[in-house]
Formats: structure tokens, sequence, C-alpha cells
């Protein structure tokens, strides 16, 4: 659980202040695109616009990094097995029973690498310059009903709130002698247990709380609930909306359309 | 009309069989604070969340005799119409903060009801300005104090513009500088602002100093209820009752017992003091006669 770290940096970047909704439209048309094309030198220039817009997005260098750490870990993963298990096509680079390289199976390999990198900077790029707050006010206004943005935007709220409670309680158990991270699996297993059951009856007590604390606060009194900042649309954020959709239509008419590879 | 009004109130949880209300009578009127202090299980909850209607509506159970908020039933009044008269703060600060800032926190309950997004952002403003926390619209509640999140619990309360503040065992957590910030901000709403205040606590040190009524709770009763010093005088009787005496009263009670002739019963330090000082310059000036 304490794995668990809030991507976004405050800036005020044009990334930061484009309309959530914008955002969630261009990460799934920049998915798509990446999707779509499969030539590695078309996909390695949409992963440089990508690096580009990520340095635009002035997200703290420690985040990115963290976040990018497992990107590069799958994608190296990638590189080496893809053509061990796809040994397609000519030339034969190597051919010893029962392993076999081709050069179309490496090539094809690194471009799946970088369509991995591609998705996952993406949502990343969303990740970083969206907060929470915005992300979810976006969803709930592109349609997503208020009480499930209410229990999306409560769980991001409350993760730090019960890895808190974690470390506490292990912190508790401690005290009481329990030595966790020591022995078997089966002891192990066992002994968190002894933290597990505390953790539950506490978020069960906060449950009840919680609710308690929203009907007090005249949740759900009327449908027409209002909202204190209520998302606008700017001109920019038309352009924007704009961008994002072309990037992608216009690929897929050449694609599917001229039927043109990519 | 009081602002809360219990009379003969009984009300048994679905599924228990004690009454955890037996016979309470109790009448809050507007402007004053009042504080319920009691052990364990006395009742102090319960009467605080029937203030708002959440007993009998959201914790549902057997409820008898008059009670009435404002001259509302609770009864008959759904949580919803109630909470915008009545604004509750309950014990635990972290539970009942589920916003992910403090603006969106302040900002729920008017969005709720429904109130036009340019009066809500006034609201925010009012409402952190009077607890004193003007500034902090885009923190994260889970990064505040104890003390912190306390005050905007309040504020995501007075929001909503009601006439009472009910807070239940609201500086159980907080460290003595919470405390008495908590306390400033309570005792300047009622000063400034006319506001109804109603307390559940288990200690009488707060009580004493901010209180206009005091109302000592025992197995679902009300057993005595009147001013500060006339209820909390004798620190045996609220230690008996599970009550953590004032702490000049119990240097009160010391005096009375090793001083011949000093008949002591202060609460506050104020009053301490002035008792004090009069008894031994009348004694000085006996013996230079
Ligand atoms: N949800 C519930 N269901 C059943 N019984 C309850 C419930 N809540 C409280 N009770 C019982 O009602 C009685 C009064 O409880 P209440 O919580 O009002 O006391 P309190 O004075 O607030 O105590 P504390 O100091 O522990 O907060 C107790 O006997 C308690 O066990
Ligand atoms: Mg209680």
């Amino acid at each position: 659980m304490t794995g668990f770290i809030d991507l976004y940096t405050e800036a005020g970047t044009f990334l930061h202040r484009t309309d959530p909704r914008v955002k969630i439209v261009a990460v799934a048309t920049l998915s798509l695109l990446a999707l779509i094309m499969s030539n590695l030198v078309n996909l390695l220039v949409l992963a440089a616009v990508m690096v580009v817009l990520i340095l635009f997005g002035r997200a703290s260098f420690k985040k990115t990094m963290l976040a990018f750490s497992y990107v590069f870990r799958v994608m190296a993963l990638i590189v080496v097995l893809w053509p061990l298990f796809n040994p397609g096509g000519t030339p034969v680079l190597f051919d010893l029973w029962p392993i076999k390289i081709t050069e179309p199976g490496i090539l094809a390999g690194i471009a799946t690498a970088v369509r991995i990198f591609c998705l996952a900077a993406a949502w990343y790029l969303l990740m970083f310059t969206t907060s929470q707050r915005d992300l979810v006010r976006g969803l709930v206004k592109m349609g997503l009903r208020f009480d499930f943005g209410l229990s999306l935007a409560m769980s991001l709220r409350f993760l730090p709130t019960f890895s808190a409670i974690v470390e506490s309680i292990k912190e508790a158990q401690r005290a009481r002698g329990l030595e966790l991270d020591k022995g078997n699996f089966r002891k192990r297993a066992k002994d968190y247990v002894a933290v597990l059951v505390p953790t539950v009856i506490t978020a069960l007590k906060m449950a009840d709380t919680l609710s308690l604390a929203l009907q007090s606060r005249a949740y759900g009194a009327r449908a027409d609930r209002t909202y204190v900042r209520e998302l606008k649309m700017r001109a920019g954020d038309y352009v924007a909306l704009f961008i994002a959709v072309a990037v992608f239509a216009i690929p897929a008419t050449v694609k599917y359309i001229f039927s043109v590879p990519l | 009309m009081q602002a809360l009004h219990l009379r003969d109130a009984r009300f048994r949880y679905k599924g228990s069989t004690a009454w955890a209300l037996d016979g309470v009578s109790l009448d809050v009127e507007k402007g004053e604070f009042v504080t319920i202090l009691g052990a364990n299980g006395s009742g102090k909850s319960t009467i605080c969340l029937m203030s708002n209607g959440l007993v009998p509506h959201a914790l549902p159970g057997d409820l008898e005799g008059t009670a009435e908020v404002f001259g509302l039933d609770v009864r008959s009044h759904p949580v919803t119409e109630l909470a915008t008269k009545v604004g509750i703060i309950f014990q635990e600060p972290e539970s009942q903060l589920f916003c992910m800032s403090v603006e969106e926190e302040v900002a729920f309950g008017p969005e709720n009801l429904a109130v036009p997004s340019d009066e809500i952002r006034e609201r925010v403003e009012w409402a952190l300005e009077l607890v004193g926390m003007e500034g902090y619209n885009d923190r994260s509640p889970f990064s505040l104090s104890g003390g912190q999140k306390q005050r905007v619990a309040i504020a995501a309360a007075l929001s909503m513009r009601p006439d009472m503040l009910v807070l239940d065992e609201p500086a159980y957590a907080l460290d003595p500088v919470g405390r008495v910030e908590l306390y400033q901000v309570l005792k300047g709403l009622k000063e400034h602002h006319g506001m109804t205040v109603l307390l559940a606590e288990c200690d009488s040190e707060e009580a004493a100093k901010y209180s206009d009524k005091v109302a000592l709770m025992k197995d679902g009763r009300v057993i005595s209820y009147g001013k500060p010093r006339d209820v909390l005088g004798d620190p045996e009787r609220l230690r008996a009752l599970g009550v953590t005496p004032p702490q000049v009263s119990e240097v009160s009670a010391l005096l009375k017992e090793r001083l011949e002739g000093a008949d002591f019963s202060f609460i506050s330090v104020d009053e301490a003091e002035r008792a004090i000082n009069e008894k031994f310059t009348n004694r000085k000036r006996g013996r230079e006669q």
C-alpha cells in the first residue's frame, strides 16, 4: 500500500490548464493511434512527440522516473522475448534449434516496446498534469454517475489514510513482540492476519462514520446538485480537442480508407 | 421554540434490549452553549445523533416521547432537511472528511442543496475564515493536523448555514493546542454569530470554562442540568460519574478539606484567584487587628 503515489505535479502549463475532458479524449486518441501504427519509424516519431509533451508538462523528475521505471522493465522484457517467440520472416540472423531469431522478429519486438511506451506515456501525461480532483470532475461531467465519481474520489482520498492505518497497526503489533517479515511463508501469512483484522475493523468503523457524515451534509438531498467549480470549455480547449481528434482521425483515414500501411 | 427540546425521550437501538436514552428531558435555548458530560455509554452520542435525525432515520430503533429540533419532530423530518438547521461534527476527524480538497469538503453540503456556484464560493470563503482556515482551499484534508481537520469539519457544517452546531467529543484526538483553538472557534461563533452550540465531552475542563449550561448524564438520563458552577462543584461526584473534574475544582475541594472555615467552591482559575485572595486578605486583616 505504501507504493502508492500521486503522480500529479502542480504547475501552470497549457497542459495543466486544458480541460480534463479534452485530456481524457486525447489519451484515448493517442492510445488508438499507437495501436493502429506498426511501422517502427512512425512509432518512434510518436514516442518522441510524447517525450516532448511530457517535458512540456513539467512533471517532477523523480515521479517521472518512478512511473517509467516499470514501463522500461516491461519494454526490456518485450525486446528480448518477442523475437524468441515470433521467429517469422527473413533474413534469419541466428538459428540453433530450438532458438531461431530473425530480423523482422527483432524489429517487431522493438516496435511493440515503443508502442507500450507510447500508451503508457499518454496515460502518464494525463496523470502528471491533471489533479485527481479534476480527473474525477471531468469523468462526472462526461457522464459518469455522480455517486460513482464520489466513490472514486473517496477511494483516492482514503488511500493515504489506509496506508497510515496499516503502518500504525504494524507498529503496534511489533511493539507487542510480533515479528513481521520473518520466518517462512506460512508464518508470515499467519502474522499478517494480526495486521489485517484490526485494519478491516478500523476500516468498517470509518465507513460507518463516513456514511453518517455524508447524510449530515445533505448528500442526495436533490437531484439537481450544483458544483462549486463548473468546468468550462474555453477557446483553447476547443482547439486542443480538435487537434486531439485530428491526430487520430487523419492517420486512421489514411490507413483504412487509402490503405497506406502506417 | 427551543433549539433542542427533549421531553421524556426514550430511544432503543434496533436489535438491542436496553434503552440508550431512558427518559431524557433537556432543553437547549437558541444561542446557548451547552455541554453534555457523562461516562462511556451514558447516551451522549445518541443525543447528538438525534439532533439532526440520524437517530432514528439512519440508525433505526424505537423512539418514544418528545424529540424536537427548532420545533420540528425528528421522526417526521428527514436528515437532509434537519441538516440545514443542525450541523454535526464527529469525534474522529479523519473519517468525516472525504473530499480531495478543503474547498470541495466545505462546498459539499451546499452543492447537495443545489446552491448556485457563486454563492457556494462565497460561503466557502466565509466559513473558512470563521474557523481560521482561510487559504487552505486546495490542501488535501489528509495533510492537515487533527485540530485543523476538526475546524474544516466545522466549516463544512457552517457552509450549510445551520442555526446549531452539535459536536460529539470533537477534541478527543486533539493535542492541547488543537483543543484550545477548537474551543476558541466555538466561543467566537456563539458570541459573534449567535450560534447555538451543543457539545458532548468526557472531560469537564472546557465545559466549565465555555458553557452556559452543563448537563450530567448517567445511564441514559440527565441527572443534573444547570450553570457549570452549580453542576461541576463536586469533583468526587463527577469522578463517580466517569467525568474528569476541572483541575481547579480539585484544588478547591482540597482547600475546603484542609483549611478550617474555608468554604471554597470554584470551577475556574479566575474564580479561584478571587476567592483565595479574598480569603487570605481577610485573614491577614484579622490578625493585624
Ligand atoms: N449503533 C448502536 N447499536 C446498538 N446500540 C448502540 C449503538 N450505539 C450506541 N449503542 C448503545 O447505546 C448506549 C448509549 O451509547 P452512546 O454512544 O450514546 O454513549 P456515549 O455517552 O456517547 O458513550 P461514549 O463516551 O462511549 O461515546 C450504549 O449502551 C451503547 O452500547
Ligand atoms: Mg459517544
